[in-house]
């Protein structure tokens, strides 16, 4: 037992077998604490700091290599967050003020949104360029945030500054634009740091890269403290033992609140991959896993997909991936698929299927909104093809021979939060019937920042948040079966519909109205999205131009391929009041293109 | 580095991504990457892996936003290149 606990308590310095630097004397911070560990329950992220900054513990950023490149135990970030707080008061700003931060998964940007709170500010995290071609578009990705937010400041580290700086010309409401060294020139003000208040907005998290609509979620103090309590208490009763590992983005809400905040409010230790560095070399992650003895760790079902297909069979062997406890899964619809291949895989090394840990969320609500039940693995049921389509109906399958679709067990609200399922009209739907997914509770946001347009669309009456998600209830499971038509899912990124239409209205050929997106999936799962115009273009070279431009334009924004279809004008369905139908805009290329097995069920009508 | 380590890079990049992309049509400095190749983000992922791991360099992710053709991607890598 003592000589387990050495072990835990000296995790490597390296992921794996290189060289280690003689300049390098990092060590990790252990997995076990000083302190004595509270399971969230505070009433701030600042008194939740406080409290985590008397033991040892924090966090740890391996660099592409494996190396170990910093890290910023629980005591430091206070520190230095309180010290930049202080600087950041010089700017006088109101108490709730916004202060756009670029998110690269650095120690710096953890400091500056910690700082935020101290000094009673509301940070929020903007997404860093990850695609081909896509500076012009990602600079105009930032200043709709900008925009949106009404944000103060904005900062960005030295390699994202180029785009930040682009970016704010000429948004009204930015005081001050610059690096994290930049901001630590600034004079320390000698002032007392204000306790933050429950109903006070912690953070705003910005849900899709829209350069028009961006919609920032208001997350309060409340909602996200109530988040985190049953994320780690019920969700995965996180143990003194518990040690993490990620690579998810800090922009997005699964990295920032499942393995940046969660481990901070339960004092444990996390090993930090950039988001690039594991979808370049995806096992680095499991090496962290494996090396450093880490239980807790959250992918999309495609992470888990690269790592399947990355993997060699002399990998298998220097990993032993017995540790990983929760090995949670959300994000994107889950195919059990992909998580059985994962674990057949890597079951040689060490890789207990019953780890699998599906859960389903959304920013809206914070991050968590059910769970299945920790160490019991992926269950899922098979139900009959036919009664979902013509029925909206979950049959399970009696019979052999019929077709068939399997969906996910993501398990039981979190305590205080309640799952319905509603039909069109908003009429509950009893168990096993497919409908709109809605949640009540804490967790759920107040509205989008500064948008009450989008805001009402999403909060039904009795605060019942619209998740724009379709599934079904059973036995108080919930089961996710798709999505409706406004969000495409493509490998784990929530593409809207409607900003990749407005992208081809921009075009002088593409009137408005006169373009339909949607995603349809191939037989493995993958989806594809498919963008039809309506085309007076007869030239056969002027329509290759506008089908080439049309991709091109897609894929700098989107990091993704399109199928462009060009069609006839009228050929678009549209309903009474006039609006293209995406449904039906979809169902007629599925008949055009004899895309047979198409999964119609999964989506109700346009809202 | 001298021209013909240009040279190099340019063969072998044109080499991986015709292998890559299993594209019949010729890959030449002015090929677009995008709209011509149809790199998706996995394919493009792994030309990297390949880039950094033949070359022992490190692409910066900011550097690919103003990268379109096999042309810039090539000035990107010599850039670099030469610059360690």
């Amino acid at each position: 037992m003592s000589s387990t606990i050495t072990k835990l308590n000296a995790p490597l310095t390296q992921a794996f077998d290189f060289q280690p630097s003689s300049e390098l004397q990092l060590m990790p911070t252990p997995t076990l604490n000083t302190l004595s560990q509270q399971l969230a329950g505070f009433n701030t992220l600042t008194s939740a700091l406080e409290y985590a900054a008397e033991g040892v513990t924090g966090y740890n950023f391996y660099d592409a290599r494996g190396n170990l490149r910093s890290i910023l135990p629980y005591s430091a970030l206070r520190h230095n967050a309180r010290t930049l707080a202080r600087r950041l008061s010089g700017f006088n700003l109101p108490r709730g003020s916004r202060v756009a931060i670029v998110a690269d998964t650095s120690p710096e940007f953890v400091e500056l949104f910690f700082a935020c709170r101290y000094a009673g500010l509301v940070p929020f995290a903007m997404p860093i360029p990850v695609n081909l071609g896509s500076h012009a578009i990602y600079v105009q990705q930032l200043r709709g945030m900008l925009e949106s937010s009404q944000a103060s400041i904005a900062l960005a580290n030295i390699d994202y500054f180029g785009f930040l700086e682009e970016a704010v010309v000429g948004v009204t409401h930015i005081q001050w634009a610059g690096t994290p060294g930049k901001l630590s020139e600034l004079p320390e003000l000698d002032v007392e740091l204000q306790p933050n208040h429950p109903d006070e907005t912690a953070y705003l998290q910005f849900t899709s890269g829209s350069t028009r609509t961006p919609r920032g979620v208001i997350i309060t103090e409340r909602a996200l403290m109530c988040n985190l309590q049953g994320i780690v208490r019920n969700g995965l009763e996180i143990k003194p033992d518990d040690r993490s590992a990620s690579w998810l983005p800090f922009y997005h809400d699964m990295g920032l609140v499942g393995l940046v905040l969660a481990p901070m409010v339960t004092q444990i230790s996390v090993d930090y991959l950039a988001t690039r560095d594991f979808a370049i070399r995806p096992l680095q992650w499991l090496r962290l896993i494996s090396r450093n003895r880490c239980t807790v760790a959250f992918s999309q079902p495609f992470g888990l997909k690269l790592c399947t297909l990355r993997v060699r069979e002399s990998d298998l062997k220097e990993l032993d991936l017995s540790s990983w406890r929760a090995a949670g899964i959300g994000a994107e619809m889950i195919r059990p698929e992909t998580l059985r291949n994962f674990a057949e895989k890597f079951a040689s090394a060490g890789f207990d299927g019953n780890a699998f840990l599906p859960c389903y969320g959304l920013a809206e609500s914070t991050l968590a909104v059910t769970f299945s039940k920790i160490g019991e693995g992926c269950k899922s049921i098979q139900v009959d093809s036919k009664a979902l389509i013509d029925k909206r109906m979950a049959v399970r399958l009696q019979a052999d021979g019929r077709k068939q679709n399997e969906f996910v067990n993501c398990g039981q609200p979190l305590p205080g939060h309640i799952v319905k399922i509603v039909d069109e009209d908003g009429q509950q739907l009893s168990e096993m019937m497919v409908g709109s997914v809605l949640v009540q509770g804490d967790s759920v946001m107040t509205g989008y920042y500064n948008n009450p347009e989008e805001t009402n669309k999403a909060l039904k009456s009795g605060n019942w948040l619209d998740t724009g998600d379709i599934g079904f209830l059973f036995e108080g499971d919930l089961y996710i079966t798709g999505r409706r038509t406004d969000v495409i899912i493509v490998n784990g990124r929530n593409i809207r519909a409607q900003d990749i239409e407005e992208l081809a209205e921009q075009q002088p050929e593409v009137r408005s109205r006169e373009a339909s997106a949607f995603g349809v999936n191939d037989e493995d799962g993958t989806t594809t999205i498919v963008l039809v115009i309506e085309c007076r273009l007869t030239s056969v070279a002027e329509r290759q131009s506008l089908t080439t431009r049309l991709q091109q334009l897609v894929y700098m924004a989107f990091g993704v391929n399109c199928v462009v279809e060009l069609v006839p004008p009228h050929t678009l369905p549209r309903t009474s009041s006039g609006k293209l139908s995406r449904f039906a805009a979809r169902q007629g290329y599925i008949q055009r293109t004899n895309l047979t097995g198409q999964l119609s069920f999964v989506e109700s009508g346009d809202r | 580095m001298t021209e013909s380590n240009y040279d190099e890079i340019m063969q072998l990049l044109c080499d991986r991504l015709s292998s890559l992309t299993n594209s019949n049509a010729q890959i030449t400095p002015e090929t677009n990457l995008i709209s011509q190749l149809s790199i998706d983000s996995i394919k493009l992922l792994n030309l990297i892996m390949e880039i950094e791991d033949t070359f022992d360099v490190s692409i910066p992710i900011n550097a690919l936003t103003d990268v379109q053709t096999v042309r810039e991607l090539v000035d990107l890598v010599y850039k670099i290149k030469t610059a360690s």
